[in-house]
């Protein structure tokens, strides 16, 4: 992305194209209105709408507390709503006044610890589900997902015997084995070490496109969002912020709580003049069509900054933090305010050395004022 | 590995070794008088006594352990799955048969239970005049009794089980397509096994150990047939072939459990906390659920102990509670908290080297520690007993002796609190506070003592209490017109003296409910 760049503003780019946000008629899952939760010891969730179509990946994305398990929950049954409803392929299986049970609504779902079985062994983990099967075909399922998930030769094992990636495959075997109409996974990689989530991440993105199943992935970390998900939904203290591509959602917030959140943000104040917005970094369109007069503030990314080193400048770098790929440097302005700007990792320069600042954004966005 | 000699530089280490050394050697002592036993007396006991002692001991302990496996989870499952009123006080209302000990419920059911008691005559109203329930002096009187006083065992540890019970593996199942029934069946019951099973394995040892129900219920078992050995007929050797015979039964009761708990040691059933959904329902299945804990507590427990007031109550009780009653109390008290003291002395250096040092002798000096956990008590009597006649005789029929077999007997109990205070402080904590400046000394008094006291107390109170209400080793050790309240308790209702007993059982039953709290409070936290 960051190579396509180019200084022109108001170019069309793949952040302009509007996807499919809310497709009724086609939807394996919708909510509508769903509000839940009055237990104190678990997050309250308001007025939540969305819809995902067959085959989608769907992130829900926010911090702890934010009620993301909550609704996944209500998708599964486990949480009665306290207005609204959901629907799975169609038939209404949540309302105020029914909830149908778990079992009954034809959903996989895989737990932060997975919840294997302990005293089964892993074959028998993945045919929990297919008691209603016969024999000879349960045995078929279960070797098809042992095969799918790469769990071959493992069947016979019980779960204490398999490390935590292969304990996440059973899990996962277990919850497709019934092809659901819908996959919940619950922080699903928060278990495992950096690497190993990695390569269970793209392994799962595989899985999921080649059986087309449709899912619901509750997460924190907004990178695996972005690996992951075909749309994010950005959720914070219970109501749904954004929803939108990853892309979107990372270049153009639409809350300063979403831009903070998905990644390093900068907010700089700013007023409305003459149909600009004059900032301490120079001008930036209007895009908001903010009122002139009116004080705003411009997000920026530290990839929207690019500094040179000027004796005379007033901007001098406080601090480098070194990522492997990139440094990322800390740079108080004249004001004061601190921005920060990511340079290629090569390129070193010293705490104290008085930097020039460009903005080469392609796209501006403005707030009204920075997140609370 | 550490050699022998390296590790016997420690002063701590010889006092462990001694200690271990100690309570072995009476048992080593019994088991050689048993096998050192002529040919003829094994064949005489194997021809007369032993088949139908092992036979009621063995049905006795089957027949309880179903019955306690019954009543306890499916109490555990009602407070810790249903929502109605009163569950809270249920919840710890269905622990106080724990304070009851043997003997004061069988000699209540005695009367309750007796002939033309209140049982039989409420039975005969309903069912004709001619008609007689099971006497309480039989099999079933005896599982009825040790059932209602054990249940709680398997109550407990089915409980707090089912309240750590990650619902995550409930839930997994419900959307594997399980109902409430069939998740029930294929994944709770079978996750909650290994505290089952453990909650099963104490009521067995108990029962086979128990002297004070049996006694008093006159069903021979073999516990009871060591006792009558060494009194009836002053026999120490076949005392000694049954003592083996039982610890045999015991340790291979424990073997099976050990072999079972190993193969279920990778039950991690814990996780994430999240309360358990609980089923509310209409008046009806309240009333229901209530009617059957209260039919339980009330038989276990709130019966017993009402009539133990009431007899307390009564003139002939209340002309009886004089000097020399006090004098009871006293002796009881004495002896109990010499024991206690002991105890925790003997098994603070045991604990202490196997959780800090744990080489193979340190182990093996903790586990000799536990082996007063397979001796019922008359059996630790009779070791003591025949260890001190022959080596020191002029101690005999004094109270020392039987203080010694309180420490074996009961130091156990007191090395299950000693050892997790201290394995919950990590050496990094004494460590940092020697970098922070603490000589050895200091760290120990500012941080190892502050943190372990708690389980000092605990393992005290816990071995005054078991103190206090044992029976079969103080009757056959005690000093010659030197009675303790438990001594009343049992000559009382032998003689069927039900009122005159009453006093001291209560004020047992009252002792005993601190100690149930303190028992409580460490597994409790869950709810």
């Amino acid at each position: 992305m960051k190579d396509e760049r180019r200084p022109a503003r108001d170019e069309v780019n793949p952040l302009a194209m509007q996807p499919n946000l809310y497709t009724p008629a086609s939807s394996v899952l919708e909510l509508r209105s769903v509000s839940c939760a009055y237990e104190p010891q678990r997050p309250a969730v308001h007025d939540i709408s969305f819809g995902a179509s067959e085959g989608e990946i769907l992130c829900l994305l926010g911090p702890s507390g934010c009620g993301k398990t909550t609704i996944l929950r209500a998708i599964a049954g486990f949480e009665p709503v306290r207005t609204g409803e959901i629907f799975l392929s169609g038939r209404r299986v949540s309302s105020s006044s029914e909830t149908i049970p778990p079992e009954a609504r034809r959903v996989g779902m895989v737990f932060q610890e997975y919840a294997l079985f302990p005293h089964l062994r892993v074959a028998d983990n993945i045919a929990f589900g297919l008691r209603q099967h016969s024999r000879a075909e349960r045995r078929h399922r279960v070797q098809d997902m042992l095969h799918l998930t790469g769990l071959e030769g493992f069947e016979r094992r019980y779960p204490h015997e398999l490390s935590g990636g292969q304990q996440q495959r059973v899990a996962l075997a277990r919850a497709l084995v019934q092809n659901p109409v819908v996959l919940l996974l619950d922080e699903p990689f928060s278990n495992l070490d950096p690497d190993m989530a990695s390569r269970m991440r793209q392994d799962l993105h595989v899985l999921l496109r080649r059986m087309k199943t449709t899912t619901i992935l509750v997460t924190h970390d907004h990178d695996e969002a972005f690996a992951m998900a075909d749309r994010i939904a950005v959720l914070n203290k219970g109501a749904l912020e954004q929803m939108d591509t990853p892309e979107r959602i990372y270049h153009l917030p639409a809350t300063p709580f979403v831009a903070d959140f998905v990644g390093q943000a900068d907010f700089i104040p700013g007023t409305v003049k003459e149909g600009l917005v004059e900032t301490e970094l120079g001008p930036f369109p209007n895009t908001a069509r903010s009122p002139e007069g009116a004080s705003v503030v411009v997000m920026i990314r530290p990839d929207d900054l690019h500094l040179f080193p000027n004796k005379a400048a007033a901007c001098r770098i406080v601090s480098r933090q070194f990522r492997g790929s990139e440094n990322l440097y800390t740079i108080r302005l004249a004001s004061g305010q601190l921005v920060h700007c990511s340079e290629s990792s090569t390129t070193v320069f010293d705490e104290g050395t008085a930097v020039d600042l460009r903005v080469s954004a392609t796209h501006t966005v403005l707030f009204r004022h920075g997140p609370l | 590995m550490v050699s022998i000699r390296q590790q016997l530089t420690s002063p701590l280490q010889w006092v462990a070794l001694i200690s271990a050394a100690l309570i072995l050697l009476p048992l080593g002592y019994v088991a050689a008088l048993a096998l050192a036993a002529d040919v003829i007396v094994w064949q005489r006991l194997w021809a007369t006594r032993i088949p139908e002692l092992l036979a009621n001991t063995v049905s006795l302990a089957a027949t309880v352990s179903l019955l306690t496996l019954l009543l306890g989870v499916s109490t555990a499952w009602i407070v810790t799955r249903f929502d109605f009123p009163g569950r809270r006080l249920w919840e710890v209302a269905l622990v106080l048969p724990l304070a009851m000990p043997t003997y004061v419920l069988a000699y209540v059911y005695n009367y309750l239970w007796g002939f033309g008691g209140p049982v039989e005559q409420l039975w005969q109203a309903l069912a004709g005049p001619q008609s007689h329930l099971f006497s309480p002096q039989s099999f079933w009187g005896a599982s009825l009794v040790m059932t209602l006083d054990t249940f709680p065992f398997v109550y407990l540890l089915t409980r707090s089980a089912l309240l750590t019970l990650n619902v995550s593996f409930e839930e997994v199942a419900r959307t594997c397509g399980a109902s409430r029934l069939e998740t029930m069946w294929r994944v709770t019951l079978p996750l909650l096994r290994p505290s089952i099973v453990a909650g099963v394995a104490l009521v067995v040892l108990y029962v086979v150990s128990d002297f004070g129900a049996v006694s008093l219920l006159r069903y021979q078992t073999l516990t009871y047939a060591v006792f009558q050995q060494m009194t009836g007929r002053s026999d120490n050797q076949a005392a000694s072939i049954l003592s083996i015979l039982l610890v045999v039964l015991a340790l291979l009761f424990l073997v099976t459990e050990r072999w079972f708990r190993q193969k279920s040691r990778f039950y991690q059933t814990a996780g994430r906390y999240r309360a358990p959904e609980r089923t509310r329902g209409g008046w009806l299945q309240n009333a229901s659920l209530s009617a059957y804990l209260a039919s339980i507590v009330g038989a276990s427990f709130g019966v017993p102990a009402w009539l133990l007031v009431v007899w307390t109550l009564s003139p002939e009780a209340q002309e009886a509670l004089d000097g020399r009653f006090f004098g009871f109390v006293w002796n009881s008290a004495v002896l109990s908290a010499s024991a206690a003291s002991v105890g925790v002395l003997i098994g603070l250096p045991l604990a202490y080297l196997a959780v800090r040092k744990p080489t193979w002798l340190n182990m093996s000096c903790l586990q000799a520690a536990y082996a007063g956990y397979v001796l019922p008590g008359p059996v630790a009597a009779l070791a003591v007993l025949i260890l001190f006649l022959k080596l020191l005789p002029f101690l005999y029929g004094t109270a020392v002796v039987l203080v010694i077999a309180y420490v074996i007997h009961f130091l156990p109990a007191g090395l299950q609190s000693l050892e997790p205070s201290l394995q919950q402080i990590t050496p990094n904590l004494e460590e940092v506070a020697r970098t922070l400046g603490s000589s050895v000394r200091e760290t120990w008094r500012r941080v190892t003592f502050p943190l372990v006291r708690n389980g000092f107390i605990v393992a005290w109170v816990l071995m005054f209490l078991q103190t206090m209400k044992e029976l079969p080793a103080t009757l056959l050790l005690r000093p010659v017109g030197f009675d303790t309240l438990a001594i009343r308790v049992w000559l009382e209702a032998s003689e069927e003296y039900y009122r005159l007993a009453a006093p001291s059982a209560l004020l047992i039953v009252l002792v005993g409910l601190p100690a149930l709290a303190l028992l409580l409070s460490r597994d409790w936290r869950a709810a």
